[in-house]
Parts: C-alpha cells; structure tokens; sequence
C-alpha cells in the first residue's frame, strides 16, 4: 500500500513541468472534458481528434530519447512505418481471425524493438561520436522509403497482402477487442486512454531511478560511466522503447485510416516529430504532448491552405525555434509563468 | 584480349562508385573536419548547384563555366548561411543539424515553389569510348579524373597555403589558434563557404547524370552521410579517400549483383560494422599511422 | 595485514612510440592515503587513467582488492568500490545541486548495500553545501564544485577513491580545507590516492608519496623521506 503514495510522488517529480495541486486539479479535469467531449461531437471530428492524439507516442518518445537522454534520432519514423506496415500484413493475412489485430500489433512491437536493439547495439557499443546517430537514423529511414518506394509489383507480397509500392498498402483491418471493430468514438477512446497510460507512465519513468540515471547520461555520459553505470546499455534500452512508442502511433496510424504509404516514412514525416519536440521544448514531456496536439491541430486546419507550404513552414518553425526558443516554447512559457502558480514552484513537491 | 576488357571494365566501376561517393561526400566532410558540424542541407546545396548549371547551360554557357559558377553561386550562398545562422551553432551540433535541417526544408520546398517541380535537363557531354565489348562513358573518366584533381587541390590547400595552414590550426586547436592570431571566425565562414562550393560543385557535375528536381539532393544524401561517418572528422583528405575507397569495395560487388540500390544499403549495414570497429572513422586510423610514421622521420 | 586493495605489476603504456608509462608496480594497503608526485609529462595522468580503467595498459596488471581487473572497461571497477574525480571537473553542471544528488542514489555496488543518500549529505556537510539546493552546479564556486564532485563519488561509498588534482585552483585556505576532510575520511577508514601538484598539500596529508618521473616510478617513501631526497628534488628542478 505504501506503493501508492511513492507512485504518485514519482508522477510529481521534478522532472517534468507541472507539478502542483492546481497543476493537477486542471490536467484531471481536462482528462474528464475530453472524455465527455465526444457528445458534442460528430464521430469524424472525433477520429480527427484522435488523429491528433495518434501521433503523441512518438513525439514522447523521441523527447524521451532527445531531451532525457541526450540522444537525437531523425529516423523515429522509420519504427513508424516499420510497425504499420507489420501489423497491415499480419492483420491482414489473419482477415476473420479476431486475434488478428492483436496479433499483429504485437508483431508490429517486437519488429520494431528487434530492429531498434540490432541498430542501437551497433551506435551505442562503438561508443561513437553524437551527429553519427541522427545521420545513421536519418539513412535508415530514407533507404527504407526507397526500399518501400518500388514495391509495386503483384510479387511484392506477404501472404495475401500486397506491399503496393509508392500507393501504399490499403486495406489494414482495424484495431478489434474481441470481434468489436473499434471506430469512431470507440478509437477516440482507445487512442485517448491509450496516450494517457504512455504519458503518465513516461512521466513515472522520467522520475524515477533510471530515469535519473538518463538524464545524467545526457549531461556528461563519461561521469555518468565512471559513477559505475553501463551508459551503452541504457542509451540501448531507451533507444529501443523510443522505437516501441514511435511503433505504437504507426499502429495507432493505420487503425485510423486503414492505409500507410511510403511517405510516412519520408523526409518530411521524419522532420515531423523533430519539429514537434523541438517546438514544445525537449526537456519536458508534457511540453512535447502539448505542442505536438497543437501541432497536428495547426497543420489539419491550416491544410485546406495547400500542402505546398507545409515543409517551407516546418522548416521555417525549425529554424525560428532553434535561433529563439532554444528550450521549446512550452517550455519557455512555463517558465515565465510561475506567478499563476499554473506550474508549480521549483522547490515545489520535489521527490 | 577480352580480360584485359574485363579488367578495365571492374576499375571503371569501382572508380566511378569511388567518385561517386567522394564527390557526394567532400563538402560535408570539409566542415564536419573543422567545425564538427554536419551540415544537413548538403542536398540543397548540391540541388542548388545542378540548378544553376542548368539555368546557366541554357542560356548558352560552355558546360565547365557552368560547374564553375556553381562553385562560386552555392559558395557565397554558403558563406551567407554560416553567417545569418550556422555561426549560432558551434558548440552545439545538435542543434546544428536540426537547424540545418530546417533550412534544407525551406530551400526545398521554396525551390520547387519557384521553379515548379524540374528544370530543363543537360545532357551528357562527351561521348563514349569502347573497350574491347565494353563503351565507357568519357563524361565518368573525366569526373574520375577531376575528383583526383580536387583531392590534389585540397591537400594543396591544406599544406601549401598560408589559410591551409591557419585552417589546420583551427582544426587542431581553435582557442590555441586564435591566441596566436588566427582569425578562426573568418576561418569558419570560408570553411563553410567551400564545404557549400562543393556540394555546389558536385551538383552540377552530377546534374546532366539525374533528373533536376527540387528534391533531387535525396538521392546523395544517404550515400554522403554514409561517406562522411565512415570517414571520419580526423583528417579531411584521407577520411574522403580512404572512406570512398573502402565504400566502394563494399558498393561495387554487391551493387553488381543485386543492384543500385542493394548496394546502397549494403553500405548502411557496412558503416555499422565499421563504426563499431573504428567508431572515429577511417580517418582517424589513418591519422594515427601518420603521427606514427612522422614521429619516427 | 591483509591483500593491498590496490595494486600493480609492471604497467606499461605506449602512445604511438612515447613510453607513458613502463614497468610500474605500486602496492597501496587498505587505510594509506596515498599521493602521486612527479613533474609534469611524468605520466600521472597516464596512470592515473590507467588505474581508473580509461587506458588498458600494454603491459602489466592492476588488482583491485586482489581481483585482476586489468580487463575491466572503467565502470566495472567503480562498481567494484573504485572512485575517481578528475582534473577537469565532471559534475553536472546544468543540473542543480540536488539532481546531481538524484544521479547517484542508484548506484548499486556488487558487494555492499548502499545508504548513498545519507553518505552524500553527510560528505556535503562536512564541506558546507546545502544538498537540497536548487541552484545549478556551475554557478557555485570552483572549490564547491570541486567538492561537489567528491560528494558524488562518496557518495557511493567505494573502497577506495583516486583524485586527479582535487585542489587545482583552490585557495590556500580551500586547500586546507579539503586536506581536513580528506584525512578525516581516511581515518575513518577510506584509502585514497591524490594525484597532486600542491607540495603544501602533499606535506599535509600524504601518509606516503610515490613519485613518477618519464612514465617511471622514481622514487617512494614517507613525506619526510621524499622531501630530503635528493634527487627527486633535482628532477624538480629546485621546486619544493
């Protein structure tokens, strides 16, 4: 029982903005309206919410990797795909089969993580310099669009799934709980509830130990070492479980919409979560779920504008962030913010 | 008779991968050798380059004019860009590439915004040259050839003149140079400004090979990166040779038997294996022999 | 008496043809408080980085509590009860006092139980900074950051701690400082090893001195032996 009370002083750790009772009172209400929202809402706004909401896995587990562990990946997108495209040819060999979707998201995962530890071992047991592992990333990504790019023929298949080069695959069954389809509302909650559980589960992480532990490697990882850490296998596990989140929104992505094209894993999908993270400000996990919803809201409204601009604005917001908001612009906030008591003092609920 | 064809045929193909990669790969590899920074619009770059060849080529300039004056157009831009931005980022080359990023994206996207989605192609120069049952592209001998020509002008440059010397200095040890009066700052921008004349360079050389596009730097991106990490940041000459060299061995084979684009991979799983076994690069290998060898003169 | 708790046999180390060290085997007993002398280009910080584990020696062993850890990567041997500081200083200096604290809490030691907390505080203490403070590492003083950094490796309660010039950059009045707390750690049973330059410093508190000179061991003895030797004070060239 003691448990309980030590779990919720993790989840207010320092390691996170927001931190007070005020803090909480508005996230638990907020987590409340979003869950009664959906009866004002039409089932497609609904599932255009929760397109919002797919893609926060991600950007939380690059912040993870980039803001708590000091290491950059540009290739998050690959994991992306790589479980999108897993769980459209199992799910889509097993049509009729209700474990189908389980099962294929569960292969989805465990390819992501497997492919993620065989990378990772390579980058992080070489002990190699920062920039090699956004650029190794960065190539992984881009061959695997190219590889994806020309599977157009009929012999590009897996069972009875065609790979359907640059089209893409169609046809992804969606995610079932027992023989219940979820769509429209359903998924709405699925993805809410399931965002919800990744965050504070991150924000339990983050606090914790081995969270500390991370966030020492990222500020001087030869110290860290010779505290008697083994720096290479911890960058690896949360290299792996930034691959497993970025793996989740993939199959969160093709539940959604039933396809997925090699553009998801492209230059301009890769720069995505870079720019959510860098946006909301690395170094906090809530930042980084706030500026990607925001994100994700902007660019669907700002949409019917053209998909001409969208990478001269992506970049543009890189650029400008970068030059001026160095620690995220959530973050930036936040710090100019403690009057409201909104986000807590420093010397707040420390653990 | 037909295996001295055979022959010639396997140099011509592992040297024209060699120049392939080598060319890609020099710019970045000049600013990565002196600021440890990569410069992630090193597409652009080059794209910026193919265009200006080809803007200029059609309006009746001799094609190697056109090369040069994407040499000088892409330097200057280079030299504006380091000065606007980069220079923000020394120290923190994360956040370098994430800048740099950025602005390839606006260059990008700004490029096919302004030019739409290609420009007129150039063709090939030259014509070809047979070998026994082989014809080998004179355009590919002469960029074989110019590669060897810039490597000679950059290690010329490096060791013979008085900025190489102030530029190796700043490599070593930029607060020990500055101390003596070396004005690293000025250093930095020329030394960006060459890495972008390069890629400047080598796109236009590239440019009557491919198709000009705003996203045409795509294809020499992954291949680049690859280069520039086997290569190195130790030495700039001999991490560009050795690591093309040593790519190339990988690339040709397997390219030859399964593909371009096979090939292309096989790098990627070689550059893991390599970084593992020498995580600083060819370059800095090589560096260590040279010390050696000097230390014994 | 029982097993040095560190030891070498013949340490040799080579860079690219310059000896760095060659034929070096010291004995340090449990409980000495041991400091390394030599002038500079001896090779101290070769063995020094040696002894952590940053270098593997071409030849030669190193024993950590009688175990042959010659093979161990660094952080193996910290696990094993070795702490190191450094001649740069290498705490966490955007991070505040307290989560340099948070760093260490976890560290667990192969063979003993850990209280890092309590340790650190008490190690805190006894040089007067605040464990709780929020303040960012690098905007306190260099001598508590210096101190700071030693509070870290206290804190996990190693065997034995190597410092690489601990009092590089102090005052005369931080040095005496240091040195109190660092024979009162040693009495309560703490062997360390200084790697240091201050000659008052090593006269304070060295219960012996190895001295190094061109990768060598040159000379070893009790403080008062070392200062009337003559030709350590040669190779000084008229220092100390």
């Amino acid at each position: 029982m003691a448990r309980v009370p030590h779990i919720l002083k993790l989840l207010s750790g320092p390691e996170d903005i927001g931190r007070s009772w005020w803090f909480w009172a508005v996230f638990i209400a907020a987590c409340v309206f979003m869950l009664v929202y959906p009866r004002w809402l039409s089932e497609f706004q609904a599932t255009n919410i929760a397109y919002y909401l797919l893609n926060v896995p991600i950007a939380l587990g690059l912040g993870l990797l980039w803001g708590y562990s000091g290491v950059l990946s540009f290739g998050q997108v690959a994991y992306f795909g790589i479980a999108g495209y897993t769980y459209g040819i199992v799910a889509g060999n097993m049509v009729g089969d209700d474990f189908g979707p389980i099962v294929g998201s569960l292969c989805g995962i465990a390819l992501c993580a497997v492919v993620a530890a065989i990378f990772g071992y390579f980058v992080f047991y070489g002990r190699v310099q920062n920039w090699i592992v956004p650029i190794l990333t960065l190539v992984l990504t881009l061959l695997l669009e190219t590889f994806l790019g020309q599977t157009a023929g009929y012999q590009w298949c897996v069972g009875s799934v065609q790979l359907g080069g640059y089209n893409g695959m169609t046809g992804i069954p969606g995610f079932q709980l027992g023989s219940h389809v979820l769509m429209g509302y359903d998924f709405y909650y699925y993805v809410l509830i399931s965002v919800l559980v990744i965050y504070l589960g991150l924000r339990l992480l983050v606090n914790s130990r081995h969270g500390k532990v991370l966030l020492a490697i990222r500020e001087d990882p030869i110290r860290t070492e010779l505290l008697g850490y083994d720096i290479r296998a911890r960058q690896l596990v949360a290299f792996v479980l930034a691959a497993v989140l970025a793996g989740i929104s993939g199959l969160f992505y093709v539940q959604w919409g039933n396809y997925i094209t090699p553009s998801q894993v492209g230059l301009l999908q890769a720069s995505l979560p870079v720019v959510w993270v860098a946006v909301g400000g690395r170094e906090s996990l809530l930042a980084v779920l706030m500026s990607t919803v925001a994100l994700n809201w902007l660019n669907y409204t700002l949409s019917s504008e053209g998909y001409q601009y969208a990478l001269i604005i992506t970049g543009a917001l890189l650029v400008v962030v970068m030059l001026f908001f160095p620690s995220g612009i959530v973050i930036a906030l936040a710090r100019e913010l403690p009057k409201c008591g909104l986000f807590g003092r420093r010397k707040g609920h420390a653990a | 008779m037909d295996s001295f064809a055979t022959i010639v045929s396997v140099i011509y193909q592992f040297a024209t991968n060699g120049a392939f990669l080598l060319l890609s790969a020099v710019g970045l590899i000049v600013i990565l050798g002196m600021m440890n920074i990569i410069n992630l619009a090193h597409g652009v770059l080059m794209m910026m380059g193919a265009y200006t060849a080809s803007i200029a080529w059609h309006r009746n300039v001799p094609f190697w004019l056109c090369v040069i004056l994407a040499f000088i157009v892409v330097g200057i831009f280079g030299a504006v860009l380091e000065r606007a931005i980069v220079r923000r980022f020394y120290g923190r080359e994360l956040g370098a590439l994430v800048v740099t990023w950025g602005i390839s994206l606006i260059l990008s996207q700004g490029a096919l915004a302004v030019f739409g989605p290609f420009l007129p192609a150039i063709p090939i120069p030259g014509g070809s040259v047979a070998v026994g049952q082989y014809s080998f592209s004179v355009y590919w001998l002469s960029i074989i050839a110019l590669c060897g020509v810039l490597i000679a002008g950059l290690w010329a440059l490096y060791n013979h003149t008085t900025i190489g010397l102030q530029a190796r200095a700043a490599m070593q040890n930029a607060a020990m140079a500055k101390a003596l009066g070396v004005n690293t700052d000025r250093i930095y921008m020329l030394t960006f400004s060459l890495g972008a004349g390069l890629a400047g360079l080598s796109g236009a050389l590239f440019a009557p090979t491919v198709s000009i596009a705003p996203f045409m730097g795509q294809q020499f991106v992954a291949p680049a990166f690859i280069t520039v990490v086997v290569g190195g940041a130790a030495n700039v000459i001999t991490g560009a040779i050795g690591s093309s060299v040593l790519l190339s061995l990988v690339k040709t084979p397997i390219g030859f038997v399964f593909g371009a684009f096979v090939g292309t991979v096989a790098l990627l799983f070689a550059a893991l294996i390599i970084i593992r076994l020498m995580p600083d690069g060819i370059s800095a290998v090589l560096q260590r022999h040279i010390d050696r060898r000097n230390r014994f003169a | 008496m029982s097993e040095p708790i560190l030891r070498t046999e013949g340490l040799g180390k080579r860079f690219d043809g310059v000896v760095a060290a060659s034929d070096v085997s010291i004995t340090i007993p449990r409980g000495e408080l041991r400091c390394i002398i030599g002038p500079n280009g001896a090779g101290k910080s070769t063995l020094f980085s040696l002894l952590c584990g940053i270098y593997r020696p071409d030849a030669g062993r190193v024993f950590l509590k009688g175990e042959d850890v010659t093979r161990l990567p660094a952080f193996r041997r910290v696990r094993r009860g070795l702490g190191l500081t450094f001649q740069t200083n290498r705490a966490f200096h955007r991070l505040s006092v307290r989560q340099n604290l948070s760093a260490v809490l976890q560290i667990a030691r192969a063979d003993r139980p850990t209280d890092a907390e309590e340790r650190y505080r008490f190690a805190l203490e006894r040089f007067g900074l605040d464990p709780d403070s929020e303040m960012p590492a690098k905007e306190l003083p260099h001598h508590q950051l210096q101190w700071l950094e030693i509070a870290m490796v206290l804190a996990a309660g190693p065997d034995i701690v190597l410092l690489d010039e601990p009092t590089a950059g102090m005052s005369t009045d931080e040095t005496l400082q240091t040195g109190a707390v660092l024979k009162r750690l040693n009495a309560g049973g703490l062997t360390i090893v200084v790697v240091e330059h201050d000659v008052a410093f090593v006269r304070d508190v060295a219960q012996r001195i190895t001295v190094v000179h061109q990768g060598q061991v040159f000379a070893e003895g009790s403080v008062a032996e070392i200062t009337e030797h003559a030709d350590v004070r040669r190779i000084y060239l008229g220092k100390a």
